[in-house]
């Protein structure tokens, strides 16, 4: 079972007295997982430490069963886009991707053919042949994309891989993620963007201060926060009897009519009891046209967990 | 490939360059300056060596003159109420400088044009006190301290280290990268420089040295420097590991060799110059001018054979290594501390 996840357990990592991730417990399923946490908080240490870039102080972790002590097997298996801009100098995008597939000891010619598809994939061939050191930032973020998933790995690691791409690419690229989380993969990605990660993202690990604040998909993670109010828009012919009715019938905090009069914004602490309220309050002739949840994406969460420090 | 491409091609690669082929631009430029002096006394007169010889102090000036005839120069000067007059003659292959002193015989210089065998200890001082001391020492600091250090400012380190290959594979990789680099660099620049002494030679001296000990000097000497590039390559590599200054090792490390004199047996088996200094095939020359402290650091410790020197080299080889593997398995991609 633990060859199918990635696992952090009790892992704490210090870069002399300053703290990169403490006591983290994580159980990483397949599929898409995006890190969100601020600046500094620690999504960048918990991707090295998973990569070997870095060694845990205490507590360990397996990435498919794999030590990340144990480069030689690991990176057969775990493909690491970094943040860091630099490759080797004078070597064109083209070079870059078929030195590291040598290095996974390929043939040239099988090297070549995987590079040339990993480039396609992320729309890079017209500038295979030009050196790095001429791309922009979207197309060394793209280059290194290419480098990650050239070799096919069952764990893709991406830091902050959206950055710099213009809409299409980054359409695309989401496409290759999707894809790739279809077939049974993890990719795990960080990004300070955070209405894309809600878009496609199967599960967040939220990170504030080198700390889980909270992990799993994002509604679960949402149902763990009881004590978060959560804030729901009713559309309705009566909004102030509606709000009326609400204040009665159910635990609610806040009820607010909606600027434009056609609905009520409501904030409960008791979605059950929100809920059968609202049945309630159908029942009685009151028409409801819909109710939409109002904050279950990640800002909503990110700013109530962690304080909205950005 | 990427490795030795930029130890050859980059741009820091180039005051390595100029480190190895200095000897050579020097007995290249000599080796000029010895052919024009040739030409330039080829149609001279030549006054027969035994009547040179002779000459001794307090002989007149004019019964040299009647002895040896005209002189190729005859310079005369008055200081100090003291009548000084030089004359100089040639006897085919030395130039002669008779110094007098009011028409008495002081002095006496004697030069060869040229003498191989001056040359040869001249080569083995500078191989010695600055190819081996310096110029090896230097290029192999440049060259294998950039092979962590220099990726790690260069934050490109993290490349060699998202390879499915075990650290201490990669750390051997950018080691023999390094070595085939550096060997060909300073084994060329020994190779120039040892083709660059031979050059100017006159047919004789260079047939009888090459009927005799031309190619195992050469050789030796080019062993030396790349023997000399395999040592100071892993102490270099191992300390681009361990340390973030390199000034701090390059300096430790230059002041450990210079004191290797004063040091007990042992501890002189740890350096690397020994071993190198045991394998030279000519002794440097010393001048019995040097101080006595300043000999004591540029003489050779007793030294080793050769076959235990080639030993002892990589044997502190192999241990730097060992320290540089175990260093490597545990160095960690932390870019922002650089």
């Amino acid at each position: 079972m633990s060859d199918d996840l990635i696992l952090f357990h009790n892992v704490s990592k210090f870069y002399g007295d300053v703290l990169g991730v403490n006591k983290v417990d994580l159980r990483i399923p397949s599929g898409i997982t995006s890190l969100v946490g601020p600046n500094g908080s620690g999504k960048t240490t918990l991707m090295n430490l998973m990569s070997g870039l870095v060694h845990p102080g205490s507590g360990s972790i397996t990435v498919r069963g794999v030590s990340p002590f144990v480069p030689e097997k690991l990176m057969r298996v775990l493909g690491y886009a970094t943040q860091y801009d630099a490759a080797p100098r004078g070597v064109t995008g083209f070079g870059f991707v078929v030195a590291g597939l040598l290095l996974y000891g390929y043939p040239r010619p099988e090297a070549e053919r995987r590079a040339a598809v990993a480039i396609e994939t992320v729309s890079l061939s017209h500038a295979a042949e030009r050196k790095i050191a001429a791309y922009s930032k979207g197309m060394r973020q793209r280059i290194r994309l290419a480098q990650a998933i050239a070799h096919e790995p069952a764990v893709l690691v991406l830091d902050e891989p959206l950055n710099g791409l213009d809409p299409l690419v980054r359409a695309e690229t989401i496409a290759l993620f999707r894809n790739y989380a279809a077939q049974g993969r993890h990719v795990i990605l960080s990004s300070h963007v955070l209405q894309e990660v809600d878009v496609f993202s199967d599960q967040v690990i939220l990170i504030a201060n080198g700390m889980i604040v909270a992990e799993g998909e994002i509604r679960n993670v949402r149902d763990e926060i009881h004590e978060h109010p959560s804030q729901f828009l009713l559309h309705c012919q009566n909004p102030a009897r509606v709000a009326s009715m609400l204040f009665e019938q159910a635990d609610v905090t806040e009820v607010k009519i909606a600027p434009e009069g056609r609905g009520v914004l409501v904030m409960t602490r008791h979605r059950d009891a929100f809920a059968a309220a609202v049945q309630r309050i159908a029942l009685s002739g009151q028409e409801i046209d819909g109710v939409m949840p109002m904050d279950e994406n990640v800002d909503a969460l990110y700013e109530y967990l962690i304080g909205g420090g950005k | 490939m990427l490795e030795m491409r930029r130890a050859f091609f980059s741009k820091r690669a180039l005051w390595v360059y100029l480190l190895a082929l200095f000897p050579a631009v020097i007995f290249v430029g000599h080796g000029i300056s010895v052919k024009m002096q040739r030409s330039e006394f080829a149609g001279k007169s030549v006054v027969s060596a035994a009547v040179l010889d002779r000459v001794t102090v307090g002989t007149l000036d004019t019964e040299v003159l009647a002895a040896a005839g005209q002189p190729l120069l005859d310079r005369s000067w008055e200081r100090r109420d003291v009548k000084r007059r030089t004359l100089m003659y040639f006897d085919g292959s030395r130039r002669v400088w008779f110094e007098f002193e009011n028409g008495a015989l002081r002095d006496t210089r004697r030069r060869e044009l040229s003498s191989m065998e001056e040359d040869r200890k001249i080569y083995a001082g500078m191989f010695q006190y600055f190819y081996l001391r310096l110029a090896v020492f230097f290029g192999c600091l440049g060259i294998f301290i950039n092979l962590f250090r220099g990726e790690m400012i260069d934050k490109s380190l993290h490349f060699w280290f998202l390879a499915p290959v075990r650290r201490e594979v990669l750390l051997l990789g950018k080691y023999c990268a390094g070595l085939i680099a550096s060997a060909v660099i300073f084994g060329g620049g020994a190779v120039l420089s040892f083709g660059a002494l031979l050059a100017y030679q006159t047919n004789a001296d260079l047939q009888a040295y090459w009927q005799t000990d031309a190619l195992y000097h050469g050789t030796w000497y080019v062993i030396s420097a790349m023997l000399g590039c395999v040592g100071y390559g892993s102490v270099f590599l191992a300390a681009g590991l361990l340390l973030r200054n390199p000034i701090i090792p390059a300096l430790v490390m230059l002041l450990w060799e210079s004191i290797n004199g004063f040091l007990p047996d042992l501890l002189q088996k740890l350096s690397v110059l020994h071993y190198l200094q045991s394998i030279c095939p000519v002794p440097p020359p010393m001048d019995p001018n040097v101080p006595p402290l300043l000999r004591l650091v540029l003489a050779p410790a007793e030294p080793t054979s050769a076959w235990v020197a080639i030993l002892g080299v990589l044997g502190v080889t192999a241990l730097v290594l060992y320290v540089a593997s175990r260093a490597v398995r545990r160095l960690e991609i932390n870019y922002g501390t650089e």
